[in-house]
């Protein structure tokens, strides 16, 4: 496995690119990815927002705003399980991807904002479930799945379902999502 | 019991990591600036990060509540009573009193709502400069600095925070956000009364207060964070703001220090990069 980061240096944030190779390093270990995977992540440091994409499978592409690593508490500080929770979340849903028995899920652009957050809920679950925690992240994840599912009692079901569980497809989850916004509408 | 607290003493505990105006402004990075290719970042329910961006402001409004009622529950305490220019008359520290209940409640209404969208306390990092704007030595500049100008911006975003969760269909955020907008427009009429009747004869005073007001409003446009265009996270609510006592002409001189103060912000974000690219 190599793990690759740009930029080497960083001039706008006090990360280090050491550290983040360790926390892929770590990440890929404990998912389940396929040992020889090469890795690179292409971080952002011009900007504080925190958006965060795979822009490739084959070789595997994480594309990362600075704010995606950043502590909350310390500006331009990379906080390691924030980092974790971002990574780990874009790199479950990757192991889904390489899985036959997950199914074909629509590329990410493609995906609805409520697939998207119901999807988020699942890897995020099992990230947890690996000890991979920052802050409330169920609260913030079920927070996430209102939003885009409703405010009701058939919603926090779904994402109850998705938080727990292991071993979905993609078709799971769609239903789980689809099932839900129909529910709130 | 010491009069005039600086913000460095003021307590937290361990979860709370504070932040000065220094660091928070020399960020080379800042977003909206020019260089932003996203460009809008009005707060909405449409926007991808709109829940994070929500439960990262409700931090803020939380930790802006507990200065709130530290800095009322200072004026209370600072000034001896009466109706001398470094006095306060027993109205208004009773004023103050009702203020520090309403802010007390809305603090246990915060914690409650960053539960609701799990965030932890401490999540975040908090600025003082709230406070510290409630440490003026003169009690009518805490009124416009503090009342007028700062709970005014919070009108701002209590409204725009109740949008939000109406559009979001969230009804335990729009209810609280309701019920708390309603006590901030009480506020800042508190503010504008109180302004008008302890310098009716002191126009040299009002001048003052009112530069104040500007300044602190410049500052916490937070580079164009508040304004009415159509980027500005937090819109300028014109109609409450009418309610607490503020005339079409001030809000229109608002609107342009919004303007300024993110054209400051572009200009200061430019340079930080050249600098850090240097």
């Amino acid at each position: 496995m190599t793990v690759s980061v740009t930029p080497e240096n960083f001039t706008l944030v006090s990360y280090d690119a050491g550290e983040i190779a360790s926390i892929i390093e770590e990440l890929v270990g404990a998912i389940g990815l396929p040992s020889d995977l090469d890795v690179s992540i292409e971080v952002d440091e011009s900007t504080p927002l925190g958006r965060a994409s795979v822009t490739s499978i084959s070789p595997l592409v994480i594309s990362v705003e600075s704010g995606a690593l950043e502590d909350p508490k310390r500006p331009r500080n990379l906080s390691r399980t924030g980092s974790a929770d971002v990574l780990g979340r874009l790199m479950f849903r990757v192991r889904d991807r390489l899985d036959p028995a997950f199914g074909d899920p629509p590329a990410d652009n493609e995906l609805t904002l409520p697939q998207s957050v119901a999807w988020d809920a699942y890897c995020v679950g099992r990230l947890v479930r690996l000890g991979y925690i920052h802050y409330d992240n169920r609260q913030r994840r079920l927070y996430h799945f209102r939003n885009r599912h409703g405010f009701t009692d058939s919603a926090d079901e779904a994402f109850e379902r998705l938080w727990t569980a292991d071993g979905l497809s993609w078709s799971d989850i769609a239903s789980l999502s689809d099932n839900a916004v129909g529910t709130a509408a | 019991m010491r009069k005039i607290f600086p913000a460095d003493l003021l307590a937290r505990d361990e979860r709370f990591v504070r932040l000065t105006t220094e660091q928070r402004f020399m960020d080379p990075r800042s977003p909206g600036s020019r260089s932003n290719p996203r460009g809008a970042m009005k707060l909405t329910p449409d926007r991808p990060d709109a829940p994070d961006a929500a439960r990262a402001l409700m931090h803020g409004i939380f930790v802006g509540e507990v200065q709130a009622l530290e800095g009322a529950g200072r004026t209370c305490w600072d000034f001896e009573t009466g109706d001398g220019g470094d006095e306060t008359p027993f109205a208004l520290k009773l004023d103050m009193a009702r203020q520090c209940w309403d802010e007390a409640r809305h603090c246990e209404i915060s914690v409650k709502l960053s539960d609701w969208m799990g965030t932890e306390l401490g999540e975040f990092s908090e600025s003082t400069f709230l406070y510290e704007a409630a440490c003026n030595p003169d009690p009518v500049l805490r009124l416009t600095g503090v009342n007028r100008a700062l709970e005014g911006l919070a009108i701002d975003v209590f409204n725009t925070m109740k949008e939000f969760g109406d559009i979001a269909g969230d009804p335990v955020l729009e209810f609280c956000e309701d019920w708390m907008l309603a006590d901030e427009v009480t506020h800042v009429k508190m503010g504008s009364d109180w302004l008008r009747r302890l310098t009716e004869k002191d126009p040299e005073r009002r001048e003052r207060a009112l530069e104040f007001q500007r300044i602190v409003d410049k500052l916490f446009s937070l580079g164009g964070f508040r304004g009415e265009d159509d980027d500005s996270p937090i819109r300028l609510a014109r109609r409450f703001r009418e309610l607490a006592g503020f005339d079409k002409e001030e809000m229109d001189d608002l609107a342009e220090i919004s303007r300024e103060a993110k054209a400051d912000a572009d200009r200061m974000r430019e340079q930080l990069v050249a600098e850090a690219n240097a």
